[in-house]
């Protein structure tokens, strides 16, 4: 078991509140990742589940439990961190042991469990080593081992990937998910980086000083963003969302929705737009393109296409479908209501 | 090979002879008394009166030493320096390791009036306080023994300093990971942090051990017997020994007192280095 509540959680440093009555459920064995900017108040909430950052006000719970004054070793978590917070002094060995010893784990018992998640994550041949003479992804492996041999009912990862050059990033992102199909606990992952959270999320929370933006499965996040903080965080390259000319609606699509075309179309979205730059990334082309309209500044937005066959500085017509439009009220919220999104509808079609 | 290039080099080449040239003469002057203390050491007691002074021994002899270990009972003073210097370095590290990881790493109130009087304690000059202190153990009736030499210096206020410096280097997730864990104060400041101090201890041990073995004073004051004198004070009374000064005598007293200072700190200057260099986080 591992589920975690908050329940009207605040935190201040000092004078400066960072979260303020916030409440959120991460369910039993779930792989949820926190996602946002930095200072957004994701780690802050990890280190309250891990107790070595209480909170100001609220309550937290671990299955039920009030864990507020249950310290950071009783709370049947483990932690990997960005920097992997290895004991320098320690050999690998040492480093997986210590936790084991403290916690009065019987010397054979001990090897046992050593032996066997060493073998987990292929550090048998650096037992003996010191940290000093690992590699960066070794390193990471042995912070993996010292938060697995406590078979712990939540693992917490405060951004562990953000060390590694980008292809042992990918790889090791792969293991994760892996290491969570078979262990089947709860995993929360730091990270303010959506590519991961996508990739690896049950369920990804998006957050924003403080607050929780959105909370779903990244399905859910991409296909039906619920403001357009949400809308701008999520995808590579991310939505285009602008207000509408007078307006205080925004629309929006996706980069990937746009069709790109010399004559006019029949789709809903139809604007001018000439090509400003154009890159070749193998299977598909990301264009950028400012819209042609007449005043006020002016709007860029991505594209991402497989059609090859436009250049710079060509003007062509960007149509997106009526299906692949996002409408946002004055207040950056969805509007899902079908009277509004008529009336949006008809804003577009009026060239707004 | 152009001309202006060649002048360049040649001018480097200079450039680099006066650096050296300077710091042998540096060197020289720094080195020069040890030499003259070891030489005369081994001369006769002529040889060191002549005038002008002969650059080295031209008949070489023991006679020094041999007065030396004669003339005095060299062990017990030893033993003496050692119990002193030895008890120190206990007290000094079982106060101030938890003393520095307390400043480094807990947040309190009045932390930084306490450091910075732990600060303005390292800077006042002993003879300013030994009178009182001199009282005090007189009162209590400890002058014949080793405590007036051992516990005024049982709080050494630059280890505390050195070490807090280091300790705060440590990244925080280190404790918070050992905290995780579940392991307890006490085994985090022994196992996870004073490890990482290593070179550290050493200097400061070593400075410690230095500035007691010297120490030359406070001993003479804070004793009144025999029994509990260092080395220093039994050397000093060499230039009573015989009928008046002899530069062999008390250079042979002198080396046997420093070289093994010379030979620890030699062994040690590297972690000496190490610890006072600054290192960055990596």
């Amino acid at each position: 078991m591992g589920e975690i509540v908050f329940k009207n959680i605040g935190k201040s440093f000092g004078d400066v509140k960072v979260i303020e009555n916030l409440n959120l459920t991460i369910r039993d064995g779930e792989f949820t990742v926190l996602v946002g900017a930095s200072g957004c108040g994701k780690t802050t909430l990890l280190r309250m589940i891990a107790g070595i950052g209480s909170a100001t006000s609220g309550e937290l719970f671990i299955d039920g439990e009030e864990i507020s004054d249950v310290p950071p070793g009783k709370r049947g978590i483990a932690m990997v961190f960005q920097n992997y917070a290895i004991y320098p002094t320690m050999t690998v060995r040492g480093n997986i042991e210590y936790g084991l010893k403290n916690a009065r784990v019987p010397k054979a018992e001990r090897d046992r469990l050593i032996r066997e998640v060493a073998e987990t994550v292929g550090l048998t041949p650096y037992l003996t080593r010191k940290p000093s003479e690992l590699s960066g992804g070794q390193r990471q492996r042995v912070a993996l081992a010292r938060a697995m041999v406590k078979k712990p009912k939540i693992f917490l990862l405060d951004e562990p990937l953000s060390n590694l050059d980008a292809k042992l990033r990918v790889a090791m992102r792969t293991e994760l998910i892996e290491l969570h199909h078979r262990l089947k606990t709860t995993f929360v992952y730091v990270t303010h980086d959506q590519t991961e959270a996508m990739s690896m999320a049950d369920t990804i929370i998006l957050m924003e000083s403080g607050e929780i933006r959105q909370q779903g499965s990244p399905e859910e996040i991409y296909e039906n963003p619920d403001n357009v903080f949400t809308a701008r965080f999520i995808g590579a390259p991310p939505m285009n969302v602008y207000r509408m000319r007078g307006r205080q609606e925004f629309v929006g699509y996706r980069p990937e929705s746009i069709l790109l075309s010399r004559e006019e179309t029949r789709m809903l979205y139809q604007r001018e737009a000439r090509i400003l730059t154009r890159e070749m990334l193998g299977s598909e082309i990301h264009y950028k393109l400012v819209l042609k309209q007449d005043g006020e500044e002016p709007i860029t937005i991505m594209g991402k296409s497989s059609q090859k066959q436009f250049e710079v500085d060509e003007t062509v017509y960007v149509n997106v479908d009526r299906e692949h439009l996002y409408f946002f009220d004055g207040q950056e919220n969805r509007i899902r209501d079908e009277a509004g999104l008529k009336e949006c509808c008809a804003m577009i079609q009026g060239g707004l | 090979m152009s001309n202006p290039n060649m002048i360049r080099k040649a001018g480097q080449m200079t450039g680099r002879a006066a650096g050296i040239a300077l710091k042998l003469f540096l060197a020289l002057i720094f080195i020069f008394p040890f030499y003259w203390m070891i030489s005369t050491s081994f001369k006769t007691y002529a040889e060191s009166e002549q005038f002008p002074p002969s650059l080295y021994p031209h008949t070489w002899t023991l006679e020094g030493y041999q007065t030396v270990f004669e003339g005095l009972e060299l062990g017990m003073y030893l033993r003496n320096s050692l119990i002193v210097i030895v008890a120190i370095i206990i007290l000094q590290m079982a106060v101030s390791v938890p003393a520095a990881y307390a400043y480094a790493v807990y947040e309190f109130k009045g932390a930084g009036i306490l450091f910075a009087m732990v600060l303005v304690a390292f800077m006042i000059p002993s003879q300013v306080t030994f009178i009182a202190t001199y009282i005090m153990f007189s009162k209590m009736k400890l002058l014949k023994t080793f405590w007036p030499q051992i516990l005024p210096f049982g709080a050494n206020a630059f280890g505390i300093f050195m070490m807090r410096q280091h300790f705060k280097q440590i990244p925080a997730e280190l404790i918070e990971s050992a905290r995780l864990d579940q392991a307890g104060e006490f085994n985090i400041m022994i196992h996870i942090m004073l490890p990482t101090a290593k070179s550290t201890v050493v200097t400061t041990c070593l400075l410690s051990f230095i500035s007691h073995w010297n120490a030359y004073f406070w001993p003479l004051v804070m004793t009144n017997s025999e029994e509990v004198r260092p080395l220093t004070i039994a050397i000093s009374k060499l230039k009573d020994l015989d009928l008046g000064v002899v530069w062999p005598t008390i250079m042979a007293g002198n080396a046997l007192l420093v070289v093994p200072m010379l030979l620890l700190f030699l062994a040690a200057s590297r972690k000496i280095i190490q610890s006072m260099a600054y290192r960055g986080m990596k």
